[in-house]
């Protein structure tokens, strides 16, 4: 055959996505401030090295009342910017390992009870219905009172709490894409079970995948603040929940010492929530024209 | 049913499939029996849920299983009893010993990965060969099946290609294992016209390189007359005639083959002067749902010839006693064309 016919550049279909989202101007603004907290949490140390538990000043300084403290100081005197700098690594590795642990039970479970079906759908639908319908705070709660209060601990109960909705979801895309042909075709090359699961539906039923994870985050670093605002976080390491839980007798006389971190949150949760946003846009092409 | 030792790469005996449904059981297959002689073409010809297509998936133990179940007969390749094979067995036969391809060439490849990496993953499952190797081959593989610039085009994703090229990866990945037997589904149904003649052209050259038995499934008498040796007409889970292809296009005996054959247009009928052919034919109604099936012929309620005998008990597959000889037919009235024919 002649060699006329010209052969488009392979665009890979999540390049693709991505190219959708910098077209999206607030998941593009979501990342740009979530890169900016990101950069604060890990690379603050750099603008101000301090120990977020030194008391510096008097108790309940506002913002910019002394030199050098420009956010203030909590009830304890403690300097609010070392705490808001100091304490977002633990909230965002909270939000973090709690959405893996989301992602990684989730999709086991709904890969499973979606590929196989029959007695396997069954018995992984009811354990994941039983975990949907408990209380998630109060679940939460009680794990982290039966347990210490670590980070760990937290995380774990954010993310038993919350793999009942990543499962169905995977679920439902693996019911879905089986009956595909590309599956079958997978199969007739002699693929088993395992490599289907993994190399052929799993990739498709990402995208929609990705989003929730990246939203499961928020949820999570809101669900750790909750738990820590209710005196149940890690009381030996700082994160900006603790700091709101700590301060919140005295949100009367001082609103800085629960604004600021609460605001740090905000912004954060904001961020992912619309960087979220712009994937679903992204990788959803029926959205895309709008 | 005792295995007669035969010279089949491909042997069907008495093979019974049901499936679930909400109508409780119900049999997409009621005894087929069939042999696929090694470099041959085998076509099956059937209308859309004649059993086909659950025919096919049979060959590769694939049939989707809950609701469907292989309840009788068994399926013997190169002498292996397939419907007894373990899952592990199964898995080195498809696609090494038996590939597929598909009807629909836009959804049978995985949109996610490149063309190359699919056919790479192929071979890898079946060869000992390394990773570079393979791609090697891939590269080989796509020229064969005349993909211009194969190097470059291993390099896309399946959306990035035209149906008939997507077909013609899909031939690539199938041949990659050099299988004995490749069953094509409808592989040109979704193609243009003339992309469809070059699929069949490819297909044809395929078999004379790498001498692969083709059991090629369609509704298309067309293409039965371009492509095959014999011929297996189905009708609602049975075979209902057989013989070479010449036999069913020369000299259809089952009033159903007639009527497929009747429905392929000739192109300048109106030169041809319009008594000189017969108008372009179309069978009247559809296949009966298979679970409410009932004693008599199936193709009954459909056929000009029909009966209260072919009603009331099913012909058996045999060959008739006709003057100008015969094949296996499923008819009580095999040979006869009008009803004024039929005996009194």
């Amino acid at each position: 055959m002649a060699k006329t016919d010209t052969i488009p550049e392979a665009v890979s279909p999540l390049r693709e996505a991505w190219g959708q989202f910098l077209k999206n101007r607030p998941a593009v603004f979501g990342l740009a401030l979530l890169s900016v907290i990101v950069g604060l949490v890990l690379y603050g140390h750099f603008l101000h090295d301090a120990d977020p538990y030194d008391i510096v000043w008097m108790p309940l300084t506002p913002p910019g009342d002394e030199a050098g403290i420009w956010f203030g100081t909590d009830f304890l005197g403690r300097d609010m910017m070392t705490g808001l700098l100091k304490g977002g690594g633990p909230t965002l590795l909270v939000g973090l390992s709690a959405a893996l642990i989301t992602v990684v039970i989730g999709i086991l479970m709904g890969a499973l009870a979606g590929y196989f079906g029959g007695w396997v759908d069954d018995l992984l639908m009811r354990l994941t219905e039983f975990f949907q319908v408990l209380p998630a705070l109060l679940f939460a709660m009680v794990l982290v009172t039966l347990f210490s209060p670590s980070l760990w601990t937290v995380a774990f109960a954010i993310g038993i709490v919350s793999w009942p909705q990543t499962a169905r979801l995977t679920r439902a895309e693996f019911l879905r894409i089986r009956e595909l042909e590309y599956v079958t075709a997978a199969r007739s090359i002699g693929a088993g079970n395992g490599r289907i699961i993994a190399r052929v539906i799993l990739p498709n039923a990402l995208p929609p995948l990705i989003v929730s994870a990246t939203l499961t985050i928020g949820v999570a670093i809101l669900f750790e603040a909750g738990l820590s605002f209710l005196g149940l976080g890690d009381p030996n390491t700082m994160s900006w929940g603790l700091m709101i839980g700590q301060n919140r007798n005295y949100i009367l006389d001082a609103w800085w010492p629960v604004t600021l971190p609460g605001l740090a949150i905000f912004l954060t949760v904001f961020a992912v929530s619309l960087v979220g946003d712009g994937l679903n846009d992204a990788f959803n092409p029926k959205l895309r024209s709008r | 049913m005792p295995l007669e030792k035969t010279d089949a790469l491909m042997s069907l005996r008495d093979l019974k499939v049901e499936f679930d449904t909400r109508h409780g059981r119900v049999t997409a297959l009621s005894g087929i029996s069939l042999d696929v002689k090694p470099g041959e073409t085998l076509g099956i010809v059937g209308e859309s849920g004649c059993g086909k297509s659950i025919t096919a998936l049979a060959m590769m133990g694939l049939v989707p299983n809950p609701p469907g179940h292989v309840t009788g007969g068994s399926i013997h390749f190169q002498g292996e009893d397939i419907t007894r094979a373990r899952a592990r067995r199964m898995r080195k036969l498809r696609g090494g010993e038996i590939a597929m391809i598909f009807q629909e060439p836009m959804t049978s490849l995985n949109p996610v990965f490149t063309v190359g990496d699919q056919i790479t993953e192929a071979i890898l499952l079946h060869q000992d060969v390394s990773r570079t190797q393979a791609e090697k081959q891939v590269v080989e593989l796509l020229a064969t099946v005349g993909i211009p610039e194969p190097a470059k085009r291993a390099q896309s994703y399946p959306h990035q290609l035209s149906g008939g090229m997507r077909q013609r990866v899909m031939i690539a990945m199938a041949i990659s294992c050099r299988p004995k037997l490749l069953i094509a589904d409808e592989p040109t149904t979704a193609l243009d016209v003339t992309v469809q003649a070059q699929i069949f052209d490819l297909m044809r050259d395929i078999q004379r390189e790498f001498g692969v038995a083709i059991v090629l499934i369609t509704h298309d008498m067309g293409a039965i007359a371009e492509m095959t040796d014999r011929v297996a007409v189905m009708y609602a889970g049975r075979i209902i005639e057989q013989g070479t292809s010449d036999q069913i296009l020369d000299n259809p005996l089952h009033p159903y083959t007639r009527g497929l054959i009747g429905c392929i247009p000739v192109l300048g009928r109106e030169a041809a002067g319009a008594e000189a052919l017969p108008p372009l034919a179309e069978i009247p109604g559809i296949v009966p749902p298979l679970h409410l099936l009932g004693e008599g012929c199936a193709f009954a309620e459909r056929c000009q010839l029909a009966d209260d005998h072919c009603r009331a008990q099913r012909p058996a597959l045999e060959i008739p006693a006709l003057q100008n000889g015969g094949h296996p037919v499923a008819c009580h009235h095999a040979g006869i064309t009008t009803r004024a024919e039929l005996p009194a």
